[in-house]
């Protein structure tokens, strides 16, 4: 290597100071100006991450959003080269220091994800829509579906209720949350488990909705076919005028 | 001779900046980590400002000063992104902004020593020969000396020559450090390959403390830098100016205003012809910037 140790250690030691603000030997710094660093550094996440995470710096006590958002920046090694995708490392960070149960927020996980992938998903590469025809007979296609989308389960329903309320209604929440083409905005639909298994098998794309439904009334124990049908065609349909039901294969 | 404004583009105002009402700049400036491995909304929006103008990019990111090895996957990325939008010019800090393989965010001054002269003309080359392109380093604002056992314009040039890259001058960064670390700019102008320079950054400064000016980007550029950059227009060639603004963003006929004082300055010195009409980076279409 070119560059010799004791010029490493000089950056690495300014470096280390920006991040966590120890006092190390940095040769020849005016030391009134460091914190300059700091507070210009600390800004850029401080900033990403309200921008990032809206409702969970709104709804979380400022001095313990404060304390989580300080410890990341002095103790994490972001390791993303895009600005937009550092808060990731964040959601991260505050799984692996256990801040959930640090801080008393049992939403915490959940907010910061759903917040994240609503920002993943808005930036996200575009992916290329399948072919697809509109037709009224769905029963016997395949569905295509807007293929920029995810399904998550969730312990807390933050996509429903502001988180503190969440707090209390512990369970599984299931959450389709997709990016609309025209407009690129995204849009969540709550789903019920039995719905979760629909559209989860609709996406894989294996098996006619006809199929689908034989499997659903199966694993289910469900008797009702055409309640259920109807049910199913009128979460499709809603899919549909929301822009991610396409049409069928 | 080419007369050639540009700014920084900016999702504050794209809207307004894409309707093309007020701004008329003659290229945009933006950084690929904002915009490479994007899509949806935002990427649209690029795609428009493509048609429209041409790019310049200035990353910053890369991180040209770390000790470490260079980040190979990101560098491929924004080689694919110069090469999608057609884009010829990028430039980068010439700092670090990584270190211990922990992103910082902002830009660090490089210790100017000798070994730190061969270490960063060494990657500059090796982003070269993997763009296959030159590229342009940039003179960033500095708040403290690290380390250093040699003046900031012998560093800079050192690398310059060493890597055989080109500069980006920024102006009001040479304003700033040479009143920060009381030296005098012209000098340190004069001190500097300027057959090198491939494209100037002018902004504006905040004074923070009497002693301090912070690179904020954050105001109108003052008459000093203006002195500043009228008296270095006549040792270089012709090259694209651009006004830096990301904070504090005032309505854009000011802007406009802005990019009119540079441009007078820049006729008056590089010639009165006019600019040389250049068709907007349709993707994947040749390009020239001369
Ligand atoms: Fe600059």
């Amino acid at each position: 290597m070119l560059l010799k140790t004791e010029t490493y250690n000089q950056q690495s030691n300014f470096a280390q100071y920006c991040r966590d603000g120890k006092d190390l030997a940095i040769l020849g710094a005016k030391q009134e100006r460091l914190p300059h660093y700091r507070r210009l550094i600390f800004n850029v996440v401080k900033d990403a991450m309200e921008t990032t995470f809206p409702i969970s710096f709104k709804y979380i006590e400022t001095e313990i959003w404060d304390e989580m958002v300080y410890n990341f920046f002095s103790w994490h090694k972001c390791s993303e080269p895009q600005v937009w995708r550092m808060p990731e490392e964040f959601f991260e960070f505050c799984k692996s220091q256990n801040y959930a149960e640090k801080y008393n927020l049992p939403f915490l996980f959940d907010l910061l994800y759903f917040e994240w992938l609503e920002v993943e998903l808005y930036m996200m590469e575009d992916i290329q829509y399948p072919k697809f025809k509109k037709t009224e007979n769905w029963l016997t296609e395949k569905i295509a579906v807007n293929p920029e989308h995810k399904i998550v389960k969730l312990e807390y329903p933050v996509h429903l209720e502001k988180p503190f309320d969440a707090a209390n209604k512990k369970g599984d929440y299931f959450l389709l949350i997709y990016r609309e083409k025209e407009s690129g905005r995204v849009q969540f639909a709550n789903l019920s488990v039995l719905f979760t298994f629909l559209v989860e098998n609709i996406v894989l794309c294996e098996q006619t909705l006809e199929e689908i439904f034989n499997d659903i009334l199966y694993i289910f124990g469900i008797n009702d076919l055409e309640m259920l049908q109807t049910e199913a065609f009128t979460l499709l349909r809603d899919l549909q005028a929301r822009g991610f039901v396409l049409g069928v294969k | 001779m080419t007369i050639k404004t540009g700014i920084g583009f900016r999702k504050d105002f794209a809207e307004e900046f894409l309707s093309g009402s007020v701004l008329k700049p003659g290229f945009v400036e933006l950084a690929p980590e904002n915009w490479m491995n994007i899509g949806g909304f935002w990427k649209k929006k690029l795609n428009q400002l493509a048609e429209m103008y041409p790019i310049i990019s200035h990353g910053l990111s890369l991180s040209i000063g770390s000790p470490e090895e260079l980040d190979m996957n990101f560098l491929k990325n924004v080689k694919n992104f110069l090469k999608e939008y057609n884009i010829e010019i990028y430039s980068e800090h010439l700092s670090f902004s990584k270190c211990d393989n922990a992103h910082l965010y902002d830009l660090l001054p490089i210790p100017f020593r000798e070994d730190a002269v061969k270490h960063v003309a060494q990657r500059i080359k090796q982003v070269q020969d993997y763009l296959g392109q030159q590229i342009a380093i940039e003179n960033v604002s500095y708040y403290t000396p690290v380390a250093a056992e040699m003046d900031e314009a012998t560093f800079v040039s050192q690398i310059a020559e060493e890597a055989d890259c080109k500069l980006l001058l920024d102006v009001n960064n040479v304003y700033v450090n040479a009143f920060n670390h009381n030296y005098d700019a012209k000098t340190f102008i004069n001190n500097l390959p300027l057959e090198r320079v491939a494209y100037i950054h002018m902004a504006g400064h905040t004074k923070v403390a009497p002693d301090l000016i912070i690179d904020s980007h954050g105001e109108a550029i003052i008459d000093p830098v203006y002195e500043l950059f009228e008296w270095t227009l006549e040792k270089i060639k012709p090259v694209p100016v651009l006004l830096e603004r990301d904070f504090n963003i005032p309505e854009l006929d000011e802007l406009q205003g802005e990019l009119n004082n540079l441009k007078k300055i820049m006729k008056n010195k590089w010639g009165t012809k006019k600019p040389l009409r250049t068709s907007p980076n349709r993707r994947n279409k040749k390009e020239t910037y001369n």
